[in-house]
């Protein structure tokens, strides 16, 4: 019996996922001692409400308004995309260029789990628990602005979004993130992307309010996913005709960049396991 | 006089130390500008979009804003480049190093200011390139008044910023990470002095005006300046020329602030 | 007049308790209870200027928060102190003057820069004139031999040579009192060596007080006459190493190697077997009770042997028993 054994290719370990379990409520629990983070999170968030509802007010008092965009679509469209942005703007996978810059990613890949799996399943905790605060401060939102509540059928097609969206912004973080694998110099990078994504991808101004030439550059880019997309099924500017097509653009996003950010890691672990770091 | 003697002295060495850093640094001081371009070049043009679509906010055109813009950048360069240490103040608290500041023979403060921190001038070098196209295209009088009061307001907006900068890291010896609050004050400081403070109520108007005074970085001495007196009618214009005083006050109670936060890092009362 | 006075040093924190898991963490977003933990109970010492003293003690004895109110970090709860005819806390920049600090494990130099870099700084910082700095800088490169590396960038050196680094940094502005926490940790024996050559050359030839915390006892051993013991915030012992070692270092082993083929049972009165390895033995005897010589003479009278030596207890192994037992005065002890 053992004889035979020997002569046996070695098994890969069966996927087990309770260990990725655990790393997401290592994850939550470890957000929940900055108890100082959460209030200033969810304040700043309501202000930012109050400020960007004030710009939008005062632009469109003196101005034409967009026909496509009235002031309360406007206006909910900032709101929606704050409170997107409480789990949006976490950079995940920032324990990857800390672990790579004290050396603990050895240890990491010393243990039978999958690494990209477990910074996923560390994010992903992190996520969740800022995601329990978007309903408070939904609720204090409430206090502040109107929000539109468009039917069932377009807040599902708003979440399969969002979470298209989630996965493509944890992606280009991925990626970014992974540059750390050449030059753990990666801080300034890391902003500029988060800089480009707030402009491109939608957060603060929705894309249909560009220049025509900007808006074309900017729904050709990935960013476009993350935030636009769901944003402007929300406030019904893109409309249930256009469901598949912009979902689709979103799914082929996600397939791209998964691509590329497997590609990277496997170039950057084999750096990692072949020169030591 | 012997004290600012050795202080200027110190103040000398830490610059020495802080560019033969940069230089050491090459590629990093390279992506660091490409940050700095990227970071003020997506705000400018967020600017652009908007008033592109919609021509007029309260009355200020894109050619205003720029200038309004300009001026804020100015002086949050001048205090990133003199002061920003201040912000590394919690970092230190955590991993020990602030002890260090402790057991010199020199001001806490004035270490954690005068401190390397591999701050270059380059966004002041970008800043005051920027300040100078926005005054042009603003279109702005620039007369002898402008040419005086200019450099005073920026570095009085420049104390304002390292106000908030040393009450934010003084809180750090209370609550360990404060990294949350920075980033949220850094965010507001952005986006409410990005357009004109009018476009407020009346509460968050005072509020820019006494509590947080972010409206003297920029809002007042631009409405002096590009001649708008006429609007808000919130307070006369000459107050567009308090800003050096009103950073001055803020610094003062910033620091009264910081003297109650290290009597409780020393454990004075326990 | 002695250079440190300390009474009855106190020093208490308060902080947050933790909660376990992810509902402890939960609840703590919304009400935490506060613990006091005593860091110093009662420490009083008197140091002449000159002395070279080992503080020493278990984690957590306290030892780092009493080297926090030495220096003026702290404000103790308690007690009085004073420094150099200083308060430290009172007057943290006169005292910082006077004192030169080296945290072993964290360095004062510039990470990118040529050490030189760092010693023109602090000579700014310290306000050292310029030619006391050339005789000092002097001084150094010869013992601690920094010549050859004054113009490579501090993350280029060993850690020995880092440390070494510290050292010269710390002592530049000729302070009077020198604090030195654990300043050969993970140092290699050569370089350990040199920096304990340093230490001493230091306090010899220029007078430096210096205190010393550290773990790693053969530093104190090799260095300090004085140790001041320290457990749960309090001084358990304060005097001269040898007065430690004839306290508690009562228990010797004689160590014999038997010429012929030794039975299976060993056994001298007076002696416990500590251990036994082929046909050498080692046996622990209580040093009052039996000398030497009359333990030789029973053991040859029982057996053929072919050599002997005596180990004296080590100061490690004296300390390690304090830690576990607790300090008696004139403690006698029986083989345990």
């Amino acid at each position: 019996m053992s004889a035979a054994a020997v002569g046996e290719a070695p098994r890969r370990p069966r996927f087990r996922l309770e260990p990725y379990v655990q790393f997401a409520q290592k994850a939550m629990a470890r957000e929940a001692t900055y108890r100082f983070d959460v209030f200033t999170n969810i304040a700043s968030v309501l202000v930012r409400v109050y400020l960007l509802r004030m710009v939008w007010v005062a632009l469109y008092a003196r101005n034409t308004a967009p026909s496509e965009l009235p002031l309360h679509a406007i206006i909910t469209y900032s709101t929606v995309a704050l409170l997107m942005g409480l789990v949006m703007d976490i950079d995940q996978t920032r324990a990857l260029h800390d672990k790579l810059h004290d050396g603990s990613i050895a240890t990491d890949f010393m243990k039978p789990i999958s690494v990209p799996l477990y910074l996923f399943a560390d994010g992903s905790g992190e996520v969740l628990f800022h995601a329990a605060l978007i309903v408070p401060s939904l609720l204090l939102a409430l206090f502040i602005v109107h929000i539109d509540v468009p039917p069932a059928y377009v807040l599902l097609a708003f979440f399969v979004s969002f979470v298209l969206g989630y996965l493509v912004g944890f992606c280009v973080n991925f990626i970014v993130n992974m540059i750390a694998f050449w030059t753990l110099e990666i801080h300034a990078a890391r902003l500029i992307v988060t800089w480009v994504t707030d402009l491109f991808g939608g957060e603060i101004i929705p894309l249909v309010i560009f220049p025509a030439f900007l808006q074309r550059i900017a729904f050709a880019l990935p960013f476009a996913a993350m935030f636009s997309t769901p944003l402007l099924i929300y406030v019904r500017v893109i409309g249930p005709e256009r469901y598949l097509e912009a979902i689709g653009l979103q799914a082929g996003w996600l397939a791209v960049l998964a691509l590329i950010a497997t590609a990277m890691w496997r170039a950057g672990a084999n750096r990692v396991i072949v020169q030591g770091g | 006089m012997n004290r600012l003697r050795v202080m200027a002295g110190v103040y000398k060495q830490y610059w020495r130390i802080n560019v033969l850093t940069t230089l050491e640094y090459r590629e990093n001081f390279l992506v660091w500008f490409a940050f700095t371009f990227v970071y003020h070049g997506s705000a400018i043009a967020a600017l652009w979009i908007v008033l592109n679509r919609f021509p007029s906010m309260n009355g200020w055109t894109f050619r205003d804003m720029a200038f309004l813009y300009g001026l804020w950048m100015l002086a949050h360069a001048l205090h990133n480049t003199l002061f920003s240490t201040v912000g590394d103040i919690p970092d230190h608290i955590r991993d020990g190093e602030f002890d260090r500041l402790l057991v010199r023979p020199l001001d806490t403060l004035f270490q954690a200011i005068a401190t390397p921190g591999q701050t270059f001038p380059d966004e002041l070098v970008l800043a005051l390139i920027t300040f100078v196209a926005a005054t042009i295209y603003s279109g702005a009088r620039v007369d002898a008044a402008f040419v005086l009061f200019v450099p005073l307001i920026v570095f009085g907006g420049a104390l304002i910023d390292l106000a908030f900068n040393l009450f934010i890291s003084t809180v750090a010896f209370w609550f360990v990470r404060v990294d949350a609050l920075r980033w949220i004050v850094v965010q507001l400081e952005q986006e409410f002095t990005r357009y004109p403070i009018t476009i407020y109520s009346r509460g968050v108007r005072l509020l820019l005006t006494f509590v947080v005074p972010f409206a003297f970085m920029n809002y007042f001495p631009a409405r002096y300046f590009l001649h708008k007196a006429h609007e808000g009618a919130m307070l006369p214009a000459p107050v567009g020329l308090l800003t050096p005083a009103i950073g001055i006050v803020f610094v003062a109670i910033a620091y009264v602030f910081w003297r109650i936060g290290l009597n409780r890092y020393s454990g004075v009362g326990h | 007049m002695a250079i440190i006075e300390a009474a009855g040093l106190r020093k208490v924190f308060r902080s947050v308790e933790r909660r376990e898991g992810l509902a402890g963490a939960i609840g703590a977003l919304f009400s935490r209870t506060y613990v006091e933990k005593v860091a110093v109970e009662d420490v009083s010492f008197t140091l002449q200027p000159g002395e070279l003293v080992g503080y020493i003690g278990p984690n957590g004895a306290g030892k780092s928060t009493t080297i926090k109110m030495l220096t003026g970090i702290l404000v103790p709860s308690g007690g009085t102190l004073r420094v150099a005819g200083i308060v430290p806390h009172a007057n943290r920049m006169a005292n910082a003057a006077n004192i030169g600090v080296v945290f072993g494990q964290r360095s004062q130099l510039y990470w990118d820069l040529p050490l030189r870099e760092s010693f023109e700084l602090l000579r700014s910082i310290y306000d050292v004139p310029r030619d006391r700095y050339l005789q000092n800088m002097r001084h150094f490169a010869e013992i601690l031999e920094l010549e050859r590396f004054l113009a490579t960038p501090v993350r280029q050196l060993s850690l020995g040579e880092r440390m070494r680094g510290d050292f010269a940094a710390a002592m530049l502005h000729d302070p009077k009192i020198v604090y030195l926490d654990e300043p050969t940790i993970g140092l290699d024996v050569v370089a350990k060596e040199a920096i304990r050559e340093f230490i001493g050359a230091v306090n010899r030839d220029r007078g430096t007080t210096v205190i010393l915390t550290t773990h790693d006892l053969a530093d104190v051993e090799r260095l300090s006459r004085r140790i001041i013991l320290i457990d749960e915030g309090t001084v358990i012992y304060d005097g001269s190493l040898e007065r430690l070692r004839e306290e508690y270092g009562t228990h010797r082993i004689l160590v014999v190697t038997l010429a012929e083929t030794p039975p299976d049972e060993i056994a001298v009165p007076g002696t416990e077997v500590d251990s036994r390895e082929m046909n050498v033995v080692r046996l622990r005897f209580n040093r009052r009770e039996l000398t030497a010589e009359a333990l030789i003479r029973r053991v040859t009278e029982r057996y053929v042997i072919s050599d002997v030596s005596i180990i004296e207890p080590d100061i490690e192994s004296i300390v390690r028993r304090i830690y576990l037992e607790g300090y008696h005065e004139g403690a006698v002890g029986a083989p345990s």
